[in-house]
Order: C-alpha cells, then structure tokens, then sequence
C-alpha cells in the first residue's frame, strides 16, 4: 500500500539556521504518529511543511499522490488536510457556527442549511453544542480548541495534523482536548501530532518519531521508544520529559 | 496596533457611572450638533440680511464641496486598498512602487500637490501631446474638479494606503494560517477574514480622514473650483461683510464635520465585537 503522505529528503532553512536537515518520513492511512523532540528541534516545522503552510527549500512532499509544487495542487491538498493550532486561530469577528461554516460554504460550496447541520453535529460530538451562537473570546481555551477541531473536520480531511494542541491550555482543559483527538483516533483517522502528552501517544500512536536538530533521530513504538530508546539524544530527552 | 482604538469601558461599568449610561452618551455629543445648527439658524432668523443671503449665495459651493469630497474620498478608499495591499507585497517590484508612492506624496504639501496638478499637470499633457503630434492631448483643458479631486486622491491616496496597511496587519498572522489551511485562496482569506477584522479597526482612523478630507477640500477653492470656501470669498468681495460671511462659512463646515464625527462613531458601535 502507497503512504498518503511520503516526505523524502525535505530541508527548510530561515535564513542561516538549518531547520530541517534532510527528513523522510511516510505516514500510512489510518495511522496514528505522534511527533517528539525538544523545542527548535524542527517538528512543528515539518508539520507545516505537510500542508505548505511553510515553504521547503529542498526534497518532496506527496500527499495523498498529489505532490505539492503547484498552486493548484497545494490549494487541494489543503482541502484534504486539517490542521489544529496551538493557538487555536478561530476566526474572531465570527461566531462558533460561523466558523465551522465559512471554509464549508467558500471552499466546499455547501448550502446554510447544510453547513449549520454539519457544524451542529460536530458541536454536538466535540461536546460543545450550546456554545453554537457564541464568540470565540467567550470561551475557554479548552472549548476553543474543540472548536477548531470540529472547523478542520467539517471539510471531511483525510489527514488531520496536530501542532502542539494543548500547549497553549490550562492542565484542567487539556483532557476534554485530548478526549476527542482519542475519539479521532480510534475512528481511523490519519494522524501526525506533535505534543509532549506521552498518555495520549501511549494510548493512541502506532509510532512515535523523536527529532532534534532537524532530524529524526529514531522511530519506534510508544513502548519502545519510552522505555528502552536507543539514542543518548533520545534518553536525554525523555529523562526531561517523563516523570 | 498602533492603531486600535483604546480599550473602552464594558457597557455594564458604563451605566455605573451617572451621566455615561447609554442615553446620555448618545445624547452629549449630538446636542453639540444640535447647538451649531441652533447657532446657525438663530443668525439665519435674527439677521437674515446678510445671513441668509450669503446662505443663498455660497449654497452651490455648499454641493461642490460635498460632491468634491464625497467622490474624492470613494476613490481614496479604492486607491488606498491597493497602497495598502502593495506595502505588504512580497513582490518586490510591486512593494518598491506603492512605497516610493507613499513616501513621495506624503512630503509634499496638499496645496502644492493641487497647484501642480492645476497649472503644471496640464502643460505637460499639452507638451506631449504636441512632440508626439496627438491634438487631443496638445489641446487639452484642464476641468476644474476633476483636477480637483485628482489631486486629493493621489494625496490622500498615500495616507489611507498606510491606514490599510497598519489594519491588515493588526490582523494576526494565525488567522490568515487557518483561512489557508481551510483551503481558502488569498483572495478569500482577504474577503472573509482579513478585511471584516481589519475594517474595525480602521473605521476610527478612516473617519478621521474623511473628516480631514472635508476640511482640506476647501484648499481647492484656490484651483479654480467654486466651492463653499470660494463662493464665501467671492460674497465677500462685493459686500465687505468680512465677520457675518466667515462666521458662516465656518458655521456651515462646523456642521458637516460635527454630523460626520457622530456618524463615524455611530458606526463603530454598530460594528463593535468581542475580542
């Protein structure tokens, strides 16, 4: 089976710094892969590399067979491909529904009445539907995250990438978060993740990638690569990390 | 950022305090409205020689003055979007003009730029037109308000282009980001989520201009056109009534900014959001 996404040999620098040196990586559909390494080791860089948020200077990047070089081809796999931020980023003039809404009717060309329903039903599985008519800056940073998630899933993506989704939140709020990317998980969908949260990867991931210095370092099972890694880079780390 | 209105007290804090409940803040600023016109017409009843005569005579200079600027400012506004678009281009070439453009303009006074436009524009055109052999050109007439608000475009042109470009960019950075990564075009993400959020916080900026704009028409009065700082002028020049034709004058321009400061403010109620 051909992975949806192939990442081969992907360099990016800014300006003098090296971000990504040289990283391949292939992510099979249906699998759960959680992203490690320590700050500015260049896994939120690769992420927004898979969706061309960030721009690469060297290698291929094939997602779902479309290789991103054209506009055209970067606009579609961006249609396929949600992407959850750390920061959230709801659009803030707009209210909860409109936000799931918008992309739906612009992009995928969907009536009112099926956007409210679909961003209804959403609302109703991240566990939020009484805040449909609100604004943004009236929820909590827990309930805004499950909002951006529900916003990326109204297009239907095939791939859902995650950048540090519960960095930004209060430790009582990361649960409710967590909760429905495992929900996610365990109804099949693709997944990169970069997060810290070792009980998620543990129970969800199939691999887990640990990077520094813009590269990876070593790969394995969650099992595997927290109790018994193999690289001194690795084991620093996770000594940090673990507790 | 500089640029986004002071944070303003919760409407619940506001009725707290005596005399800042919602009634009454509408109110104060509209009686001062209320107190010019009331002004005004008291001259206009007591003394309608000379007031309502001049009123009379200046009430044409009255419709160029709003026609000058409202037209002027509709294509500052479309002049502007560009500028502003230009200044945060990637495009180096595109960014290299619409900077020149901003910079250039910027320092040179509105009153020179209109005589420019007004005594040389003209003659360059005639030149031209006469070295390339096109009559259309050598013979060329300058009209009076098109050369008018020409030059109050291309002036106020470069200050909303700024304006513009301060607003797109208080916008953050991550709400383009999701735009993006929901598949929408540049254009889209603009349209639906950059200009809605950047439109609130250049409306204060923007009616300052407008308002601005207003007053800064009457400098056309000096390039030929008879609007109402001219037509005062020219009441005066045969009646020799220097205090009752400037009182009204300023009176009648009092009006019009007074009434388009509360307008601008009624908008930005309207246009309020939680952030």
């Amino acid at each position: 089976m051909e992975p949806i996404i192939q990442i081969k040999d992907v360099h990016k620098h800014f300006g003098r710094v090296h971000a990504l040196r040289g990283v391949s990586l292939d992510v099979y559909k249906g699998e759960v892969v959680v992203v490690v390494g320590p700050s500015g080791s260049g896994k939120s860089t690769l992420l927004r590399c898979i969706n061309r948020l960030e721009e690469y200077d060297a290698g291929k990047i094939i997602v779902d067979g479309i290789p991103l070089d054209s506009t055209e081809n970067i606009n579609a796999v961006r249609r396929e491909v949600g992407i959850v931020f750390q920061s959230f980023n709801l659009f803030a003039h707009l209210i909860v529904t409109e936000n799931i809404c918008l992309a739906q009717r612009v992009v995928r060309k969907r009536t009112r009445a099926e956007c409210r329903k679909i961003a209804l039903d959403l609302l109703t599985k991240v566990g939020i539907p009484d805040k449909a008519m609100n604004y943004p800056a009236q929820l909590s940073g827990g309930q805004q995250q499950r909002v951006a998630i529900a916003r990326a899933l109204a297009m239907n993506p095939k791939i859902m990438l995650f950048d540090e989704p519960t960095s930004a939140l209060d430790p009582e709020m990361i649960k409710e978060v967590l909760d429905v990317m495992l929900t996610l998980a365990s109804e099949g969908m693709t997944m990169v993740v970069v997060s810290h949260e070792m009980g998620f990867a543990r129970a969800a991931a199939k691999r887990v990638i640990f990077m520094d210095d813009g590269q990876i370092i070593e790969e394995g099972t969650p099992e595997k690569l927290f109790t018994s890694p193999s690289h001194e880079r690795t084991k620093l780390f996770l000594s940090k990390v673990l507790h | 950022m500089e640029l986004r209105p002071k944070p303003t007290p919760t409407e619940e804090e506001l009725a707290n305090i005596p005399g800042t409940e919602p009634s009454a803040r509408i109110d104060a600023w509209w009686w001062l409205v209320v107190l010019v016109v009331g002004v005004a017409v008291l001259l206009l009843v007591a003394k309608p020689d000379p007031f309502w005569n001049i009123l009379l005579f200046v009430r044409d200079g009255l419709v160029v003055t709003v026609f000058v600027t409202i037209t002027a400012f509709i294509f500052t506004l479309i002049l502007g979007m560009f500028g502003g678009l230009g200044r945060l281009s990637g495009n180096r070439i595109v960014y290299g003009i619409s900077s020149l453009y901003v910079e250039l303009l910027r320092g040179i006074p509105l009153l020179v730029q209109l005589i420019w436009w007004y005594f040389a524009f003209p003659v360059v055109v005639q030149q031209t037109g006469r070295s390339l052999n096109i009559p259309a050109l050598a013979n060329y007439q300058a009209n009076a308000i098109f050369i008018a608000v020409v030059g109050l475009v291309v002036c106020y042109g470069a200050y909303m282009s700024e304006i513009y470009r301060a607003g797109i960019q208080s916008v953050p950075k991550g709400q383009v980001e999701a735009a993006r990564s929901l598949g929408l075009s540049y254009a889209q993400t603009m349209r639906y989520v950059v200009f809605p959020q950047a439109f609130r916080v250049i409306l204060p900026p923007v009616g300052n201009e407008f308002i601005a704009l207003l007053k800064d028409s009457s400098l056309v009065s000096v390039v030929a056109v008879a609007d109402l700082t001219r037509r005062g002028r020219e009441f005066m020049a045969t009646h020799f009534n220097p205090i009752e034709v400037w009182t009204m004058v300023a009176l009648l321009y009092l009006v019009m900014t007074l009434f388009s400061a509360r307008m601008v403010s009624w908008m930005e109620k309207k246009t309020r959001f939680e952030k």
